[in-house]
């Protein structure tokens, strides 16, 4: 057999590989209901229940913040995460959040938010609030 | 809708957005003339030329134009325009007008624009007989460019986004009803706090300089295939396609170092889609490169010469269509949201990816593809393949940055990875494995054929003095705690380093042409070998260990403690450091933390001490922004940022004035546990939580502002003298009898959360009473701070500039070879 098509089934089999592994790690949307059933992380998708109490008393523990969000299915959940309050939480509008059940809580390992901009209507930013990044590369 | 508007100054945009429409106009006009001038059989009839020529320096001028008109509007404040309102404020230092610019779309549209422009002259100047081919394909590429910023409405849809827009077009609110709106716009909304740093003046610049110049190299493609010139192409575009792939690396490591110095995501690479949107083109453009230069010493890979070189400018458009579309949304931080321009985004994606598909099918045939298998032991069969392999990891950055896209397009609803920067970390290593490896032995081999034995000895040598430094550097750093494929990536990475520094010092014996690749490959590699141990093994120092349960597996992120709560003057040992946060500084926006460093050696000596500052700024319109401060040492960074601070944004902008409440009195003792008063002499002293109190002497004069004293009237100070955790502070309440009545003034002393009343005299046993407020611990000044220790992250901006070297070098050495005609 060619050189050139041995490198070719080489390239193209990695191609399929990375292909397969990158669906493989892809995580699903879905809701607490879902969270519940997986040990999987998952993505959920909802909106801060603003009429219960953010918890966040940095002198009694500086990495503990605790919210009750909705998701889309309107299902409420107390959400747990390890980490500072997100600046200007209250006031976001969506709220993506990365993690997975535990007993009753949810415990976000990341939390994507969307706050509409105090001045500006055209415009929606975003930020990112993650738990931890170190020493897992 | 005749409202007269009061005070607006609409000639600068009225002007900048004529020579919006004339850029497009004449970029248009531009491509048309070169166009004919190029399949034009009339030799000698230059008219179409001339006119090519004419229209571009007129796009030129127009695109300049259109960048004075923006400054102008910007640099006076016009708010009445949106682009400066949204952008920009009037306390924006100049410098940073600069950075307002690029912070909309349409600002950073224009950047490229004017790249392009100024591209376009040069080869105007250089390219010779291949000007009007590559210059139809650059004009093409303006009108694409240019026809973003028109902001005009076409059959009901508006083309593009002009920055020249006025705010009250852009927003609809009932206040632009009223004629005089303008006078109520005091200020605009400013610059994002984070772009305020002197990395963003020059980081977009160089990044955009890097986008536009990815041009000349496909255009050059395009131009070698469309005028049947196919091996021509490849040796005038390499010192382009290497300025590109230098500019562009330069820009992204620069972004990546105002990441590391102004963002708290706490590191220099975050495998953001868009990071990755820069990093897809720059990869391809290199691996393009090494295929370029294996076709021009061998003859073979002309195909996939040519495909990597199309496809590396498809994918900075389509990058520029991830980022700019607003469709990366939940996926991303900082993508840019729709302005409206998805489907113009879409068009200009597919225009040239049509324009690479429909020229290679057409001339498929004609394609001097070399049919002779290529040696196995020669440099460019290796060459080959560590290119597909940079293709690949290239593929694999885009499969996973794109899954929004791919959501898109086959409605489906796919939530990227949970943990992405693992799982690129993985595959990216192992990529940078094979491609180090190659890049390393390809060395040893010689274009066409080499002697094997010869081949094998060398190699084998270096393979192991690689694998012995790599073992010394897993063991020192700690790299060995990691996943195995990031030891392979190391290995690699010195392994490169070694067989190039041969080759190094073989070119400075005399082969001195070699030298530049050789710099630019140890830079690569050395590069890796900082992020690989930085990103690999830093460690949060700030970890909370009290009260942790260990969870097994660490790296499901969530429950690291890595935040650590300071109370003002309070310190806390945190790994080899005594931290304490012992003040603030405010320069308005910005606040400053100052956390205090002090390490002590064995002995129980001082061996270093440093302050650190790491700013907070609350802003009105971002929030709070915080920026972290870093202290870099030789072989390491200790990086320090604020994660939670109690502080306001009123408070900020009363920095400078002492407070001094008489008024609030009342309502200012709330802020304090109940009083204690405490009658002492001269000499006594107080205790208290946080240290103790001594009354030194009585001051018979005190100070007092605004206060006549009459003859019977009594002042007296107390002169106390405060030491709280081995800080002292000097306070004087004053104790008054005016007309009969007493008062007394009482003094703060905010750092030791104390508050002091001399209330009493009490002269028949010489004693005076003293009423102490102190703060609860809840209400003192705390900040909430995270602190990272990087290792050896200097090997990865020292690579960066020793890649840069090399390139300069093989960029030099490669036009010298070129004889353009």
């Amino acid at each position: 057999m060619k050189k050139s098509s041995i490198l070719g089934i080489v390239v193209i089999a990695i191609a399929i590989a990375v292909i397969i592994s990158t669906y493989s790690n892809t995580s699903t949307y879905g809701s607490f209901k879902d969270a519940e059933k997986t040990q999987d992380e998952l993505h959920i998708v909802g909106h801060l229940n603003k009429g219960k109490q953010l918890y966040y008393e940095p002198t009694k523990d500086a990495n503990y913040f605790s919210f009750y969000m909705l998701d889309k299915k309107g299902e409420e959940c107390k959400v747990v995460f390890t980490g500072t309050k997100p600046q200007d939480f209250e006031r976001s509008e969506q709220i993506v959040l990365t993690g997975q059940m535990r007993g009753k809580e949810f415990h976000a390992s990341k939390i994507l938010m969307k706050c509409p901009s105090k001045y500006t209507q055209d415009k929606i930013e975003t930020t990112e609030a993650t738990a931890t990044k170190q020493a897992n590369i | 809708m005749d409202t007269v508007f009061i005070g607006e100054h609409l000639t600068p945009g009225h002007l900048g957005q004529f020579f919006i429409i004339l850029s497009f106009g004449t970029a248009l006009l531009s491509t048309i003339s070169y166009y004919f001038a190029t399949t034009q059989t009339d030799k000698l009839d230059q008219s179409w030329f001339r006119l090519g020529r004419l229209s571009f320096y007129i796009n030129t001028i127009s695109v300049v134009a259109i960048g004075c008109c923006l400054f102008y509007i910007i640099y006076n404040h016009l708010f009445e325009y949106h682009y400066a309102w949204a952008h920009s404020s009037r306390t924006l230092p100049v410098y940073y007008i600069i950075s307002s610019y690029w912070e909309g779309q349409e600002g950073s549209f224009w950047l490229w624009t004017f790249w392009q422009a100024v591209l376009g002259n040069i080869l105007i100047w250089k390219a010779k007989s291949w000007e009007k081919p590559v210059m139809t394909v650059i004009s093409l590429s303006q009108v694409l460019l240019s026809s973003m910023l028109i902001g005009v409405e076409v059959f009901g849809a508006r083309v593009g986004s002009s920055p020249f827009i006025l705010l009250r077009n852009a927003i609809e609110a009932p206040i632009f009803s009223q004629p005089g709106y303008l006078a109520f716009i005091k200020d605009g909304n400013g610059l994002n706090p984070l772009l305020q740093n002197y990395w963003m003046v020059i980081h977009p610049p160089t990044l955009f300089l890097g986008f536009a110049s990815m041009i000349i190299p496909f255009a050059y493609a395009v131009a070698g295939l469309w005028q049947r010139r196919y091996k021509e192409w490849i040796a005038a575009a390499i010192p382009y396609a290497l300025f590109a792939v230098m500019i562009l690396g330069t820009g992204i490591i620069m972004g990546s170092f105002w990441a590391y110095e102004s963002l708290n995501f706490g590191g220099f690479w975050n495998w953001d889609p868009v990071e990755n949107a820069s990093v897809i083109p720059w990869l391809i453009l290199i691996a393009a490169v090494h295929v370029m230069i294996v076709y021009k010493n061998s003859g073979h890979s002309y195909f996939t010469a040519t495909f990597l070189t199309l496809l590396s400018f498809v994918l900075v458009l389509y990058a520029s269509f991830m980022t700019r579309s607003g469709i990366l949304g939940e996926t991303s931080v900082h993508a840019f949201t729709d302005l409206g321009m998805f489907w113009h985004l879409v068009i200009d994606v597919v225009v040239f990816f049509a324009i690479m598909v429909g020229l290679l099918i057409w001339r498929w045939k004609e394609l001097p593809i070399n049919k002779k298998e290529e040696e196995t032991y020669s440099r460019e069969f290796w060459m080959f393949v560590g290119s597909a392999f940079l293709a690949l990891s290239c593929l694999q950055l885009v499969i996973v940055t794109s899954i929004p896209v791919w959501n898109a397009m086959f409605k489906t609803n796919i939530a990227p990875p949970a943990n992405p920067i693992t799982l690129y970390n993985f595959f990216q290593a192992g990529f940078a494995f094979v491609v180090t490896l190659f890049l390393g032995f390809s060395q040893f081999l010689k274009y066409k054929k080499t002697d094997t034995t010869r081949f094998f000895i060398t190699t084998l040598v270096y393979m192991v003095v690689a694998a012995l430094v790599t073992g010394l550097i897993i063991y020192i750093t700690g790299l060995y705690k990691l996943k195995f494929v990031f030891m392979l990536a190391m290995f690699g990475a010195v392994y490169g380093i070694l067989a190039n520094a041969k080759i190094l010092s073989e070119a400075l014996k005399g082969k001195f042409k070699l030298a530049g690749s050789a710099v630019a490959h140890i830079g690569f590699a050395l590069l890796l070998v900082g992020a690989l141990i930085a990103a690999g093994t830093s460690k949060v120092v700030s970890q909370n260990e009290t009260g942790v349960i260990q969870v097994k597996d660490f790296d499901k992120a969530g429950d690291a403690r890595e935040n650590i709560m300071l109370y003002k003057n309070q310190p806390v040992q945190m790994a080899d450091y005594k931290v304490t946060y012992i003040g603030d500084s405010l320069v308005a926006p910005n606040h400053y933390f100052k956390v205090d460093y002090k390490r002590y050696g064995a002995d129980g000596k001082l061996t270093e001490h440093f302050v650190l500052k790491p700013n907070s700024q609350a802003n009105a319109k971002f929030g709070l922004v915080s920026s972290p401060d870093t202290k870099h040492y030789l072989l390491h960074d200790l990086y320090t940022h604020i994660t939670a601070a109690p502080i306001k944004e009123e408070e900020n902008m009363a920095a400078g004035t002492t407070e001094d409440g008489h008024e609030h009195e009342a309502n200012d003792d709330k802020n304090y546990e109940p009083p204690v008063a405490y009658e002492i002499g001269l000499g006594d002293t107080i205790r208290y939580r946080e240290g103790y109190v001594i009354l030194r002497s009585l001051n018979k004069q005190p100070k007092l502002q605004n206060i006549p004293l009459t003859g019977s009237d009594v002042a007296v100070g107390a002169v106390l003298e405060i030491v709280a955790h081995d800080i002292k502070y000097l306070a004087e309440p004053v104790f008054m009898i005016k007309g009969g009545n007493s008062f007394d003034f009482p003094r703060k002393v905010a750092d030791a959360g104390l508050k002091l009343r001399f209330s009493k005299i009490i002269p028949k046993e010489n004693k005076f009473e003293i009423t102490l407020y102190q703060q609860p611990e809840r209400e003192k000044a705390y900040i909430v701070m995270r602190a990272i220790n990087f290792p050896y992250i200097n090997f990865f901006w020292s690579g960066t500039i020793i890649m840069v070297i090399g390139f300069v070098m093989s960029i030099f050495r490669r036009n010298k070879e070129l004889k353009v005609v």
